[in-house]
């Protein structure tokens, strides 16, 4: 009965939701004209080239336009962290196991394991120190990074990462972050403004403090979501 | 540097950040720290309502240089100056209650302090952004605050309460997602002045489907009936502290972002109706409710859904006195409520159960308490000389003006049934025989100020309303005045 | 094939397949009794609404947003860019999904520790 009543309910939700995309036509410009432009994305489209000199217009808006949305999220994910640890806090009762993976796994996941790693921390790293020139940025950097370490988690039933060394570097990442807010504030423009010259078009140095912010970016969301991966697997006490 | 409203969310963030930091130099600059942030942002907060109220135009802060509706900005107004005010002092009270709090100091009080500085930061930001998306973000930082703060203490079943507040939680950001992603694809904006600007041009249908899906998003953290369930388990399973920050903070933000969809967003005739409907269906439901606990918190936390309940409807009736004495009720709840829950957990932290039962005659082994306690009781329902009473006849009076008589006896009936189980724990307080238990824990230093200057403030304003009457009419101007917001804002 | 039911071919599939994903996350969230298939089940309708946002963006015809040599050059050649926002909107939902599903998840391990079991019926306090 339970389930029937259920169904109804999914069928009227999408019914509901399908009626009214189907008002939104797929594939049609709500953009307007992007040399006038009246809407906000046609205005980041005409305007970052000149303004900015960067030239992914997405890391634009995610570390200038709305920088302040980015502020935000990385503020989630350390909170998110941070929640995490919390909720997991114990102290460490005695003859109970540290770690939840019990054996080790097969040859070949070992030794791929660690032949890929490296690479995909470069991997990583390229993604969001260039995020400004091609698709990517910091949070997909930070994520294939610690995808890396998770590769490693899984193949080595001892990897540990310090807690002590992750706790550092998203610390210092965050505060790099605020640092660089702040700093425009204290330059007399406003919060986030980016105060660095802009440099040209499709060169690394170009765009000001906007590869700056998501190169701290990057590091952040690689630490904290290694830090993360190393809370659910270890159940490390604090200290 | 000048004093601007972004201090209110980049100092607690850099604080936040570098809180891990300093807590490997000295554990205890870990409590400190909230403490002075929040105490410098109570001081921003006088300075930026001076200005605002002498000029009489309110602070639009762009953000990153560029100018509304390209970029984010942050509006602080008589209205959402006068809320952010009230949520900074209530959060520098409840951080000096909790300052050597006992059952805090034995759990990670690192962890603690962030996610309770987040929690605060997260509420503000709520009120003091102009951007919808925005507003998104920083209710997701306040929900996952939330979340883990209910969740913290392990001997009770605060996992269980965390869970079911997560699940509503998402299914509501997940509304509140779907319908700023209508609203973008209809005005090409995410800027709340431009969007009210170009609201007219939404077909109705669209528009009324986008309401519904903010109003679903937003109502569970403005306690709206039916998406209120999380709310009695999360008052009473979280710390206290937590419990009054809640009440002071996360739900005055709550009912701010539904108000400004409704008041200045889009201004639909149907939608005060609608305010009105349920805020009496939330009132009723929950006042009964509260009747029937027996647990001290779960009571108090029913009853903090019936008084949103009141303000919903107060909001709902629209006209300017209405829309004051709601003002005047967040005002008077986030004071009460607060000082409820204070003295109500050092009560429940000497007796052995957290049943009301088990209070009788603790009143008599902890006089100050008891009076404390009493005070906030006779306030909440709306005895005079209290504060209570004023809020509660203004919304009387605008609700008779409007010739709603049948929702001011709904009003009057429920004021009863509240006067019923405030005034049953009271009498167990005072007259009930007391058991021969040690007194174990005595306030700190930090609860019993507190509470004296929220008791203070209750007498005060109890006896001289104008004081903040001033405030909260101007407030109310300002968030009534569609067009002054949207020209302040973009500047035409 | 005739361009207006490619068309409508493109757009049931696309938006039928983004609001299949959240109907189907919405029935593991109410239907199941497993606190992990629950918390998959919110993650599969941040997915979906993720997918809608992304889809309402497009342009037909449209390439990345992306000022490269290459994107100049197909600039200037006359082809449109997609619309930007909605992806740097969805970057930020991405993360805030991640860390719901993360304190989700912790609290599921925790439940479990305490009462030794992940069903939903059978942790008493948990009903509704």
């Amino acid at each position: 009965m339970k389930k029937a009543f259920i169904i109804l309910l999914l069928v009227v939700v999408g019914w509901v939701l399908a009626d009214t995309f189907s008002q939104i036509t797929f594939g049609e410009s709500r953009l307007g004209d992007v040399k006038q432009p009246e809407t906000v994305g046609a205005y980041y489209l005409n305007n970052t080239v000149e303004k900015l000199s960067v030239a992914n217009v997405i890391t634009a808006i995610v570390v200038n336009y709305r920088g302040f949305d980015t502020l935000g999220e990385v503020t989630v994910l350390f909170l998110a962290a941070s929640g995490l640890a919390s909720i997991l806090y114990r102290r460490k009762e005695k003859g109970e196991h540290d770690v939840m993976i019990l054996k080790n796994s097969s040859q070949l996941l070992q030794t791929g394991a660690k032949l890929i790693f490296p690479a995909i921390l470069v991997l990583g790293a390229y993604v969001f120190i260039h995020g400004h020139l091609t698709p990517g940025g910091g949070f997909q950097g930070g994520a294939i990074i610690a995808s890396g370490f998770l590769l490693m988690f899984m193949a080595y039933k001892d990897y540990h990462v310090s807690h002590n060394v992750l706790t550092w570097v998203e610390s210092v990442a965050g505060i790099v972050f605020v640092s660089v807010g702040i700093w425009g504030l204290i330059s007399g423009a406003t919060f986030l403004e980016n105060v660095l010259g802009t440099g040209t078009l499709n060169d690394l140095i170009s765009g000001g403090v906007i590869p700056l912010i998501y190169i701290a970016v990057g590091f952040k969301v690689a630490a904290e979501l290694t830090g993360v991966l190393e809370t659910l697997l270890n159940f490390k006490t604090e200290k | 540097m000048v004093i601007s409203p972004v201090h209110y969310i980049a100092l607690p963030l850099f604080a936040a950040f570098l809180m891990p930091l300093l807590a490997k130099v000295n554990r205890e600059l870990v409590k400190i720290i909230p403490g002075v942030v929040l105490v410098y942002l109570s001081v921003v907060s006088v300075i930026l309502m001076q200005q605002v109220v002498n000029t009489g135009q309110p602070i639009v802060e762009t953000l990153a240089g560029w100018q509304a509706p390209w970029g984010i900005n942050l509006v602080f107004s008589q209205f959402t100056g006068f809320l952010v005010s009230l949520m900074t002092f209530m959060a520098t009270l409840i951080w000096v209650f909790s300052y050597r709090f006992k059952k805090v100091d034995n759990e990670p009080a690192l962890k603690y302090y962030i996610l309770f500085m987040m929690l605060v930061t997260g509420s503000v930001g709520v009120v003091l952004t102009g951007d919808i998306f925005n507003m998104f973000v920083f209710m997701e930082i306040t929900a996952i605050a939330s979340y883990s703060l209910t969740s913290f203490y392990r001997d009770r079943d605060g996992a269980e309460a965390g869970f079911k507040y997560l699940l509503i939680g998402s299914l509501a950001s997940t509304f509140m997602l779907l319908a700023i992603l209508l609203l973008y694809t209809q005005v090409g904006t995410l800027n709340m002045a431009m969007i009210a600007e170009r609201m007219h041009t939404v077909p109705t249908g669209m528009k009324v489907t986008i309401l519904i899906l903010f109003v679903t998003g937003l109502g569970i953290e403005a306690e709206m009936f039916p998406l209120n369930g999380w709310a009695p388990d999360a008052y009473s399973q979280s710390p206290s502290p937590v419990g009054a920050t809640f009440a002071a903070l996360v739900v005055k933000a709550g009912v701010y972002s539904l108000i400004r969809v409704i008041f200045t967003l889009f201004d639909i005739q149907g939608a005060y109706q609608y305010l009105i409907v349920m805020g009496i269906i939330t009132l009723v439901i929950a006042e009964f409710a509260a009747m029937k606990q027996t647990n001290l918190k779960r009571m108090l936390a029913y009853s903090s859904i019936g008084q949103m309940g009141f303000v919903l409807i107060a909001f709902g009736i629209g006209t300017k006195e209405a829309v004051f004495g709601a003002l005047f009720l967040m005002f008077n709840h986030a004071v009460i409520k607060s000082l409820l829950f204070m003295s109500g957990s050092f009560f429940v932290y000497n007796s052995t159960s957290k049943e009301i039962n088990g209070l009788s005659g603790i009143g008599k082994k902890f006089p100050y308490m008891g009076f404390l306690f009493s005070l906030g009781a006779f306030a909440i329902v709306g005895l005079p000389p209290f504060s209570g009473f004023w809020s509660k006849l203004y919304i009387l009076i605008a609700a008779a003006d409007e010739s709603m008589l049948a929702l001011v006896a709904i009003i009057l009936m429920v004021s009863i049934v509240e006067i019923v189980y405030y005034f049953r724990v009271v009498a167990k307080l005072y007259f009930g025989k007391p058991t021969d238990e040690e007194v174990v824990h005595k306030p700190t230093f930090g609860g019993y100020f507190s509470m004296t200057v929220l008791a203070a403030v209750i007498l005060v304003v109890g006896f001289y309303p104008d004081l903040i009457t001033g405030f909260l009419h101007r407030a109310a101007d300002t968030l009534l005045d569609k067009g002054a917001y949207i020209s302040n804002v973009l500047g035409h | 094939m005739d361009p207006i039911i490619y068309n409508k071919i493109i757009t049931v599939g696309v938006y039928g397949s983004a609001i299949g994903l959240i109907l189907i996350g919405l029935y593991a969230v109410l239907v199941k009794k497993h606190l992990t298939k629950i918390v998959i089940g919110l993650s599969i309708i941040d997915s979906g609404v993720h997918l809608l946002f992304i889809a309402v963006g497009f342009i037909k015809g449209g390439t990345a947003p992306i000022f490269s040599p290459k994107g100049i050059e197909l600039v200037n050649g006359g082809a449109q860019m997609v619309d930007p926002v909605p992806q740097a909107l969805v970057l930020t939902a991405i993360v805030i999904g991640f860390g719901v599903t993360a304190v989700a998840l912790s609290l599921v391990i925790r439940l479990y520790r305490h009462h030794n079991t992940a069903r939903i019926d059978h942790i008493k306090s948990l009903k509704w």
